[in-house]
């Protein structure tokens, strides 16, 4: 009886424990080449290691921190555009590329104060659409436009 | 008869195990992400506060319930967390009404612009030590991401089984043994470091806050009406991240409908005299303890000016809880 009992017990806890971990994520394996940005000849891996130097001058630099966590994201401001990191064991990677003005293109030819016509034109019509944003998503990385008035107002890569 | 002893004792070897074993996997919070440990020293505390602060780092870090006492003999008592998202503010109003009915609750608006949890982490902070209540079930049920589970939460160890291999001292440390890490719900940062620059204002395409998130705020505020507790709207100073004129908007219509009264402190940095080279620990997100100590004196004032608090330092028994409690904040203030 007392055998059964401790088998018992230590069934139901070893089912528990491997049922509770966490539920399955879709793990869908892509295909497809995330979104990266290339610009004057530099190329920008959304998620790799960003080493500031690589890339040239910048015009201003920030940090930000959590609540809680410890780490920094700091904010590489260029003439057009702004580069946000986050840390992960002592090294940087690339979380955000932000467009700041009308000089920049994404890779595939699109600029802020272009038509959403445009934007569906050179992404397709696959997107989500979010607060007002229509986001393309490819592998683990995004491609975020804001609309207004059927205009681009805003860009944004980011990896998630 | 016999057998009925063996099983009851067998079950109480099992849960004594598997308490235990729970209870040292499960991170302590006491010297390391201490955020995680602010909820449970609430439970301990003397139930006798007149004002209740809830919401994010930005009334923890930023509202010092000891200088109201100081300033105004204002018993008060912080509930905020991490990242704390509205039903989670909501969710600890309702918890906290279980114990005591302040007359005042200052809830700080900051949250209401974001509509989704962010990670398990922060729910992990708020989660891991609050009490086993009705309350807690649904707030885990609002905050889990997509890919937690509820058992989780009610039985950590499920989530924590794994760091058997990873144990440091403080799991062994405060195993039995537990410090409070806050000041009436007020964490001290005496760290400086002065505002130097922030990332480009994000352009979003729609300013209005969330259908649910009105719909929480609504709750906290029939919540309030139902007790007779008068809510007060706070915004905390900060340069980041940027509070938006049209959330500024947002919040002034939401209280003038309800004729709520909304206090945001960025307006009034000079005359509160927060300077953001001083008084700032990261730059000018939060205030550090001088930061904080201003804007604390300033509240403390608005309101024992505004809102028929009792000034309890003259009343001998509670004056004794809060004199002992200022005596060790002074000492770590000092330190």
């Amino acid at each position: 009886m007392t055998k059964k009992i401790i088998l018992l017990t230590m069934l139901i806890t070893t089912i528990l424990l491997n049922t509770a971990c966490g539920k399955e994520t879709k793990n869908e394996s892509s295909t497809e080449k995330p979104y990266s940005f290339t610009v004057n000849n530099l190329t920008f891996e959304l998620g790799s290691e960003f080493n500031a130097e690589d890339y040239g001058e910048y015009v201003d630099y920030s940090e930000t921190s959590s609540c809680a966590f410890d780490g920094l994201d700091k904010t590489y401001t260029y003439d057009h555009y702004e580069i946000t990191t986050y840390p992960k064991e002592d090294k940087d990677y690339i979380y955000s590329i932000y467009f700041l003005d009308l000089d920049v293109k994404t890779s595939e030819g699109v600029a802020i104060d272009d038509s959403k016509d445009k934007m569906i034109e050179t992404y397709g019509d696959k997107h989500e659409e979010e607060d007002g944003f229509y986001i393309y998503t490819k592998d683990k990385t995004q491609l975020r436009f804001g609309l207004q008035n059927d205009k681009i107002i805003s860009i944004e890569y980011l990896y998630i | 008869m016999k057998r009925i002893i063996r099983v009851t004792f067998i079950i109480i070897i099992f849960l004594t195990l598997f308490f235990g074993l729970q209870r040292l996997v499960t991170p302590k919070y006491e010297t390391n992400l201490v955020e995680g440990h602010m909820i449970k020293e609430y439970y301990d505390e003397e139930k006798n506060h007149e004002v209740i602060f809830i919401g994010d780092c930005e009334v923890y870090a930023n509202i010092s319930p000891m200088v109201l006492w100081q300033e105004e003999g204002i018993t008060s008592y912080v509930r905020g967390n991490s990242q704390q998202l509205i039903w989670q503010s909501y969710g600890l109003l309702q918890e906290t009404l279980n114990y005591e009915i302040p007359k005042v609750v200052v809830f700080n608006v900051n949250s209401m612009r974001y509509s989704k949890p962010v990670s398990e982490a922060y729910n992990r902070l708020m989660l891991d030590n609050m009490k086993w209540s009705k309350e807690k079930i649904s707030i885990i049920n609002s905050s889990m991401l997509e890919e937690e589970n509820l058992i989780t939460y009610l039985f950590p160890i499920f989530r924590y089984h794994s760091r058997i291999t990873e144990l440091t001292k403080e799991d062994f440390t405060y195993f039995f043994k537990d410090q409070n890490v806050t000041y009436n719900g007020f964490l001290i940062n005496k760290e400086v470091k002065p505002y130097t620059s922030f990332p480009t204002e994000r352009k979003l395409v729609n300013y209005d806050f969330s259908d649910d998130n009105y719909h929480y705020l609504d709750l906290i505020r029939e919540l309030c009406e139902k007790n007779n507790i008068k809510l007060v709207l706070m915004k905390a100073p900060s340069i980041y991240p940027y509070w938006y004129d049209e959330y500024e908007e947002n919040i002034t219509n939401y209280a003038n409908k309800y004729n709520l009264d909304y206090y945001n402190f960025k307006n009034v940095v000079e005359e509160i005299g927060i300077d953001y080279q001083t008084d700032t620990y990261d730059g000018g997100e939060h205030l550090n303890l001088s930061g904080a100590t201003k804007l604390s004196k300033y509240v403390a004032h608005l309101l024992k000016d505004n809102y028929e608090l009792n000034d309890y330092r003259n009343d001998d028994k509670i004056k004794e809880i809060y004199d002992e409690k200022l005596r060790e904040y002074q000492e770590e203030c000092d330190k």
